[in-house]
Order: C-alpha cells, then structure tokens, then sequence
C-alpha cells in the first residue's frame, strides 16, 4: 500500500496545484508564488469523494455537516463514526499504517498530540487566508497547533456549565431563577435540595472518571484565577490552592451524602442517565445535555460554573478536526472544512440545532435568540479555556491516567497526600516522550 | 488405546504400508513425505505471512523508538530496559500473575465438577451439559456487553434482587465498587462462558479412562474420593496439561473482560498486562516500547507452557 | 440401600439442576431485558437498534454473514488439508509447523494488528471483508488445526489403506474415506469458527474503515456510547440478544456433533 499510495498521493497533488492556478484566471503564471499560494490556500470542489472519520459521541453532528455540505457542492463527505474508547486505536492503527482517512475529528484536548506527531496536514496558510479566522473558537485553534502551525480547526464545541432542575429548586423554597453565583453558594443550594430527602439529591459528579473531573472542576479553579498546567503543558499544577479548595469543597459535598453515592463510581457512561432522571438538585454537567435531559422531561435553567469566591469560567471542550496527513486530496479537504466555518454552516447546521457555534462572532444568531440559555452558553466561551499538553490524555483522560489516581484520593483517599504525588506523577507523564 | 491429547505427542507411529504397490519404500516415503508437505502448506502459508511476518516486524520495533509517521531510531535496548522501572507494568503484571492463579485454579475445579456430573448416563444430563456449554455460543465481547448490562445499576437484575434479598442496601457498583467486585465480575464472567468447553475437554478425557479400572477399585473397597485421586486425577494428566495450557494462556493475555466490564478499575487494581500494552501503543502512541512489552509477554508466555507441558508430561505412566 | 440411592439421584438432580439455571439465566435475563421497555413489554428496544441513526442495517448482518461464511469456509479448508497433513503424514519441519501453529494463541491482537493492517495494506486487502476474514482465520488455526490433526490421527489406519489399495491417490482417500470418518470434527471447527467470527470486535474494527463494511458487532458496540457518550442499556441487551442468537441456535442444532467432534477427535481408539 505504501509505495502505491504515496505515488497516488503525490499525483494528486500535482494535479491539484497544476489545475488551481487555470481556474484562478490566466494572469499570474503558474508557479509564481501569489498563484502557488492561492492553490494552497482555496479550497478545491471538483466531485471527489472524501472519508470523514468522528467518534460515535460527535456522530449526529458530524454527519450534519456533510448533509449539508453534500446538498450544495459537488465534493461528497462520507461519514465513518468510531466507538468513542476505541477510537485513539483506530487512528492509531490507520497512521502506523499511513492510511489515515481525508479528514478526521477528534475530541480536542487529544489535538495537541496529534498534531505533534503530525498526524494532520499543516493548514497555517489556508488558515491564515480566511477573513473569519480571528472569530474561529480560538482556544480549539490554539489546542490544534503545534510550533507555531495550525493543524486542526474547531468541529464541535461542548463547555461545561451548572445545569440545576427548576422544580427541585422551586420545592426546595429556592428561587429558580437565580443560580448560584459562586461554588461555595452552589454547595449551598445543593444541600438544601438534599434535604428534600427521598432519593433526591443535591448533586452528582464523575468520581470515576478523569476527564468528567477535569471538565467540571477545572473552570472553578480557573475562576478563582489558578492554573492547572504550564501554558506549554508540560507541567502540572494540581496542588494549587485554588484546586485544592475545590477538591475539598465536593469531598464534604459528597462526605456529607449531597452528591449522590453513585458518584464514587461514575465512570462517565452513566452520568448522563442519572441527570435524566430528575433526582439531581444541580451539577456541572455538558451544555450538549441541556436538550436531551429537557427531552427526558426535566426542566432546566444553565449558569456558568463558579469560583469558589465568585467569578466564571468553562472548559471548551468538544471536537477539533484536520486533514489526514496521507490524504491526497488536501485541497479538497479544505473546501469542507473552510466551509464549515462559514457563516452559512456555523448558523444553519450548528445553531438550528441548538449547538454552540465555533465562530465567536455568531454567538448571538437567529436561533439562538430564541432561549437565553443557549446566549449564556455561547456566550461563555470567551470567558472559557482548552488546555493544552501534547500527552494530554495519557496523563488525564485515559482510565490508567496518573490524574484519575490523584482524583480519586482527593475526593474519597488522603487529599494532601494525592495531590502532592499525583502532581509530580501527572508531570513526569506531561514530559514522557 | 492411547490418548493422544499433549500437544507435542505424535501420532503412535504406523508401519508403512504394505509393499503390494511395487515401488522402493524410501521412494514411496519420500513421495508421501512430498504429500504431506503440500497439504499442510496452506498452513505453512498463513502462518508465515500472517504470523511469522508480523511478529518479526514486532521483534523488529522492539529495537527501535517507532513513530507512527516518521522515521523510526534505533534505541536498542531502551525500551526493554524502562520496563522494570514502569509502575504501571509492574502492577499490571503483578494483578495478571495473581489473576492468572485465581482464574486456574477455579476453571479446572469447576470443570472437573461439571464434568463429573455430567459423565454419568442419568436422566437430564443431556440437558445439564447443554446448559453449561450454552455460553461457549456466545462471542466474548457479546458476553462481556451482556454482564456489563447485567451488573448495571440500571436494568441489572443482580442489585436488585440481593437487595430484595437485604444483603446490599442501596446503590452498589459491581464493576468498579471495590477491586475484589471488579475482579469478581470478571472472574465470574469467565468462568460463565469458558467452563463449559473446558468441561468438555476434561470430559473427554475422563471417558477414555478403562471402567474396569473403576469396577477394580469399587471391589477392593475403595471410597469415590479414593478412587478420584489414586486412578481419576493420575489418568487425567494430560489432559490438564491441556487444560492448563489454554488457561493460563487465556489469563496471562486477558483483555476484553476488563476492557469492557471494568476499565481496568478501580484505581489501576483490575489492569491487565495487554491493557497496558494496548495503552503503549495507542495512547502514548510510544510503538516501540509497546513491542518490547509484547515480545517479553511472548516469551514468557513460551517458557510457561514448556515448563508446564514438559513437568505433566515427564510423569506419564 | 435404596434410600441413600435415591437421596443420591435427588441429590444429583437438585445441584444439576440449580447449577444449568446458574448458567441460562444470563441468557434468559439478557432476552427479557431486551424486550422490556419503561411501559412493560415490547419491542422498541429492537426498533431503536435497528433504526436508530447509528443502529444496526441489514447492510451490517450481510457482511457479519460474509465475514462468518468465508471464515468458516477457510477455516475448514486450511485446517482439514493441514491436519490431514499432520495427522496422517510425515514429514520435515511437521513438529516446528505444528509448535508454530499453536503458538499464534500466544499472541494477543493489539500486538501484532497495525502489522497486519500493513500487510493487508501490501496485498491490496486493506478495509476489506476478505482481508478481515484470512486474519481471522488465521486465529483459528491453532484450535482448527489441532482438532483436525487429533480427528485425523484417530480414524483407523485399515481405513486409509483399503482406500489406497483399491488405487485411490491421497486426495481421493481424503475425499471418500477420511472426511466422512472426521465429520464431528469437522462440525467443531466449523462451529468455533462461526462463532469466534460473528462476534468479533477488535479485529474488524481496526482493518475495516468504511461504515457500509462494517460488521453486526461493530454496529452495537458504537451504540454503547453513541448518545454523547451514554449507555443505552436496553438497546445494549437487543444487540446482545440479535448477536448471540444466530450462535445459540447453530449450537443448539449441532449440539451433538459437536460433543462427538471432541470425543472421537481427542481420543483414539
């Protein structure tokens, strides 16, 4: 496959840059640099067929994406979604073998890793063309550079916020329009809605379950101003005061039986479904979840999660996309993707379905007008933060991860003991490599 | 009337056939020798291209820091050398050596068990041994979806009846509670799905012992203890040497149960040795020190069974 | 004396009996599961596997029925040549061929997969049902071929040299007289493979890349996690259920080959 592929591949390309200049208008020869640079960065739309590959979680809005792109240009986007814990596999599998598909999206904090092992083309030029490009998420921009190169662009955006149940609020004697304002209030409200006794409770979180840790609790430290990581990832900071008093305050929460039991060992495939069931007074949760748990018949209100003395923040998470790296149809590649930044696709696809949108200057659009959460959410994401570390995952999200350990004996272990080892553990795997 | 069942044991040899056909026997031998070759290259085929190749390709990376899009360096023997001073592998190991032990010891006692109630010709047994061997039709990953389901809070019907029953109050989590529940649950759901085919093998076994052995014994007075382990367990050697090979095997290389049952949790305590080797290759993305762990797991795994096979085989009668 | 002998078969009755509940009732609970719904009973559970954006297509169980079948199909042929070589032939290098053979058990999948990706790569098998399904014969081999082999060196030498005296060539001897003789066997491995191919997981996903390839087992395992990263129970246990069935009823209808495969195959005369 390799020496077959890679002659495909450098042909196309060829081809690509051969053709580009002719449609561009026969005033600068070809191979002047102002045509060279125009071939690299426009995108290219002459009926060929791309493959897409996204986690099965990102599925229904990736497949969006190339619903419409496919109704109104000639190129075809195919969608192939993956099992979300075996994704990293696939992709892995694919590069080893230099096979990777035209396109591919992936959860964003995974971004600086591959772009690192070059696992995505470099855009910075096409990038640096586009006239939207300073309103494009730009803590997702930053999560997909590597040395100063772009090579991801956002795809989805999730950001963690406090979802509480207005009804819980109303029978707790809360009001149920007015959230809590910071997280030492929050642990208030939650108690009270604890003592509605029953198999009510105040909150719930994923103490199983690194990433659904650092997603909701690192916006509160980064509201009280502390940090987690080194700007370059690669050192830890969790024995911060500021963590620290986070961590404390949801141990007694949970101590004290206000965060549900289940807590101990959510992992994170059923956090989802304990929200669903109305039980829960209020908790940091996904702002995606706001529809499905309205769906299940829960009635909602959103607030930005809070710093222990006040202040807000939220952690931008979603999904980040590039160019395959072996793809022979990079320009192509870039039509789609220059397109899915577009006004068109950020308002129609993303917005129309309730979805946050990735241009920071969309935040108030037509649809979402409609519900001042989805403004509070979108509105969020300046305020919000992706970290960056190039062995993210490995040293956070992976279930072996030296976090999940320092998690786990902050909340339900020996605090001091677990964060002080546990930073110099997350540090010795930020550097690994 | 032998038994043929180790592995390495030849068929008893056969005197050649009968010289009607005229030709020399050293011809004859060679053209069969030829035959045989033909047949079992196919075989030779697979193996060498889907087997041999890969493998060596593995041994190959071991050598080498290998990313997976650039040049790989040679680094010989970097990667064999931080083995030892990784903790997640020691722990690993450490959980797979003693799971391995756990995991043996329950399948050929609960195998031997079924396969001692099933070998009498009673009423029923034919559908006692249907029962047991029903989950060997169920694939590995379905079966581990399935006690996932099973143990779940949410539609599992375990919690639910042990806390009818008022043994748990409340919320328990079976996969992730505690280490020892999650390495029940997987133990369980191994046990579930594999003891019936190895029933079937000691079973097999257990039939090709003489009867008139057992009239002898039940004559001199012997009780079925006795019996069990002076004439039972010594003829059932080999095959517990196969029982044995595929077992510890099976549990030093186990991944899917804690893959999908328990994510190697809680806290790293149910993380097998593959799962950190699957951690290697496609977190940390680091190839090269993931072949290394492979190749050691390999040899290992080589020295355990010829050790085990020589030691069973060394005694036979 | 007739007292304890019936206590003894109560006995006997009463911890068979308990035992094969033990072992059904997952099977049982998995059906009942899959077919309970908030409202009571129905099928919505199957109706969201099948239907669901990223359900199950007939589309998936065509090629998990390819996959199975040429699997199947392999198997038997590379084991039953091979272990007709092994069982009934000598020649050089048959004990290292065997030794390696089984040693493909000691292997785990995440070892070698991206070598085998790359070598499917090479041969122009890459995201291919045919590619997919020699690796997976491939790890059949040991088992196939160790049952074949013990099948083989089981049948009767009179059998094999009537057949030759009466002027029948190798593959004529096989064709007429030793595959009729090693039939259980035949069952056994054709089964195990079966089954090891309709439910595997890791292997298809990592050769295969498009969605329209994609296996049975594929399809449900994505449903695990679809809804942004939820379980769905309910549709979890349909898929168990739709995956496991076509198994459960082969073995029920083969049941008896297939202990006879192990009887007659592991022991000789």
């Amino acid at each position: 496959m390799t020496p077959r592929f890679g002659r495909r591949a450098a042909g196309g390309l060829a081809v690509a840059l051969l053709l580009a200049p002719a449609a561009c208008g026969a005033d600068d020869p070809p191979g002047a640099v102002g045509t060279a640079g125009a071939a690299r960065t426009a995108g290219v739309d002459d009926g060929s067929t791309l493959t897409l590959w996204t986690r099965a979680a990102t599925e229904s809005v990736s497949r969006a994406y190339a619903e419409a792109y496919n109704a109104t240009h000639d190129n075809t986007v195919q969608v192939t979604a993956y099992p979300n814990e075996e994704y990293p596999a696939k992709l892995a599998s694919a590069a080893g073998a230099r096979a990777l598909p035209d396109l591919f999206a992936t959860d964003v904090v995974f971004a600086p890793q591959y772009a690192s092992q070059g696992l995505w083309r470099d855009v910075t030029d096409s990038f640096a063309a586009l006239a939207v490009k300073r309103a494009v998420a730009p803590a997702h921009v930053r999560a997909g550079t590597w040395r100063d190169r772009n090579y991801a662009v956002p795809h989805t955006i999730d950001m963690s916020v406090l979802l509480y149940n207005k009804e819980l609020y109303a029978r707790a004697g809360l009001d149920p329009a007015r959230p809590p304002a910071t997280l030492a209030e929050f642990a208030q409200h939650a108690r009270r809605i604890d003592q509605l006794g029953g198999d009510v409770h105040g909150t719930y979180f994923g103490g199983n379950c690194g990433g659904c840790v650092e997603f909701t609790f690192w916006p509160s430290v980064w509201a009280a101003g502390g940090e987690v990581l080194t700007a370059d990832g690669s050192a830890s900071t969790v024995d911060s005061a500021e963590m620290a008093a986070v961590f404390s305050l949801y141990r007694r929460l949970y101590e004290d039986g206000v965060a549900a039991p289940a807590s101990k060992d959510e992992a994170g495939p059923t956090w989802l479904g304990a929200l669903k069931t109305g039980k829960v007074g209020i908790a940091p949760a996904p702002s995606v979840w706001l529809g499905l748990i309205e769906e299940a018949g829960v009635e909602l209100g959103v607030a930005p999660i809070t710093g222990i003395d006040g202040g807000e923040s939220t952690f931008v998470g979603g999904d980040a996309i590039g160019i395959g790296a072996t793809t022979g149809k990079a320009a192509q590649a870039w039509d789609f993707l220059a397109w899915t930044m577009s006004d068109e696709a950020q308002v129609e696809v993303v917005a129309k379905r309730k979805g946050v949108p990735t241009r920071t200057d969309l935040a108030s659009n037509r649809y979402s007008s409609a519900d001042p959460r989805i403004v509070t959410i979108n509105r969020l994401m300046a305020k919000g933060r992706t970290p960056y570390a190039k062995n993210f995952n490995a040293s956070f999200n992976d279930p072996q991860s030296p976090w999940l350990r320092t998690v786990r004996g902050a909340l339900f272990g020996d605090t001091a003991t677990a964060l002080s080892e546990g930073n110099a553990a997350i540090t010795r795997s930020l550097q690994q490599g | 009337m032998s038994t043929t069942l180790i592995p390495i044991a030849a068929p008893a040899d056969r005197p050649p056939p009968r010289p009607g056909s005229g030709r020399r026997p050293g011809g004859l031998r060679r053209r069969r020798a030829l035959t045989g070759l033909a047949y079992a290259s196919p075989t030779a085929a697979l193996v060498a291209v889907f087997f041999l190749l890969p493998i060596g390709l593995v041994g190959w990376m071991s050598l080498h820091r290998w990313p997976l899009l650039g040049q790989p360096e040679f680094n010989a023997p970097a990667n064999y050398t931080a083995v030892p001073g990784d903790d997640l592998v020691r722990g690993a190991a450490r959980f797979t050596v003693a799971y391995t032990v756990l995991m043996t010891a329950i399948l050929v006692v609960v195998a031997v068990g079924l396969a001692l109630l099933v070998q009498q010709r009673r009423r029923g047994v034919g559908f006692f041994r249907t029962a047991f061997l029903l989950p060997m039709a169920v694939g590995f990953a379905t079966a581990s979806l399935l006690f996932l389901g099973m143990l779940s809070d949410e539609i599992g019907p375990v919690t639910r009846a042990l806390a009818a029953l008022g043994i748990v109050d409340g919320y328990v989590s079976w996969t992730s509670g505690s280490a020892t529940s999650a390495s029940a649950s997987a133990v369980v759901l191994v046990v579930w799905r594999f003891a019936g085919f190895t029933m079937l093998i000691v079973l097999t076994g257990l039939q090709a012992i003489p009867t008139d052995l057992y009239e002898a014994a039940r004559l001199d007075g012997a009780g079925p203890w006795q019996t069990f382990r002076r004439i039972t367990l010594p003829l059932l050697r080999r095959t517990l040497a196969l029982v044995l090979t595929l077992t510890i095997t099976g549990s030093l290389l186990a991944f899917d149960q804690f893959w999908i049952l328990t994510r190697g949790g809680p806290d790293n305590s149910t993380t097998s040795l593959v799962m950190v080797l699957y951690r290697k290759a496609f977190i940390e993305l680091d190839l090269g020190s993931a072949a290394a762990v492979s190749v050691l797991l390999l040899l290992v795994l080589v020295a355990v069974n010829v050790v085990q096979l020589g030691a069973l085989r060394g005694r036979s009668r | 004396m007739t007292g304890t002998q019936t206590t003894a078969r109560r006995g006997y009755a009463v911890t068979g009996s308990a035992l094969a509940i033990l072992f059904l009732f997952p099977l049982l609970w998995s059906g009942w599961a899959s077919v309970r719904t908030d409202t009571g009973f129905g099928l919505e559970n199957y109706d969201r596997l099948f239907a669901s954006a990223n359900g199950i297509r007939p589309r998936h169980v065509l090629n998990s029925v390819t996959v199975s079948a040429l699997t199947v199909g392999g198997t038997l042929l590379v084991s039953t040549l091979g272990g007709y070589a092994f069982g009934r032939f000598r020649f050089p290098g048959r004990e290292v061929l065997f030794l390696l053979t089984l040693a493909i058990l000691m292997v785990p999948y995440a070892t070698i997969l991206i070598a085998l990706y790359v070598l499917l790569g090479w041969l122009g098998l890459a995201d291919s049902l045919v590619g997919l399904s020699v690796v997976l014969v491939m790890f059949q081999l040991p088992f196939a071929v160790f049952m074949m082999r013990n099948s083989f060196a089981a049948v009767p030498a009179e059998l094999e040299e009537s057949a030759q005296l009466d002027g029948c060539g190798s593959l004529a001897t096989l064709a007429r007289v030793m595959l009729p003789a090693v039939r259980p066997g035949l069952v056994t491995v054709g089964l195990f493979a079966f089954v090891t191919s309709w439910s595997e997981f890791f292997a298809p996903l990592i050769l295969l890349n498009s969605t329209d390839k994609f296996t049975t087992t594929l399809a449900v395992v994505n449903m695990r996690t679809a809804s942004h990263g939820s379980i769905d129970y309910a549709a979890l246990e349909a898929g168990v259920v739709v995956m496991a069935a076509p198994c459960l009823l082969l073995f029920a209808v083969m049941q008896r080959s297939y202990v006879r495969g192990f009887t007659t195959g592991a022991v000789k005369g």
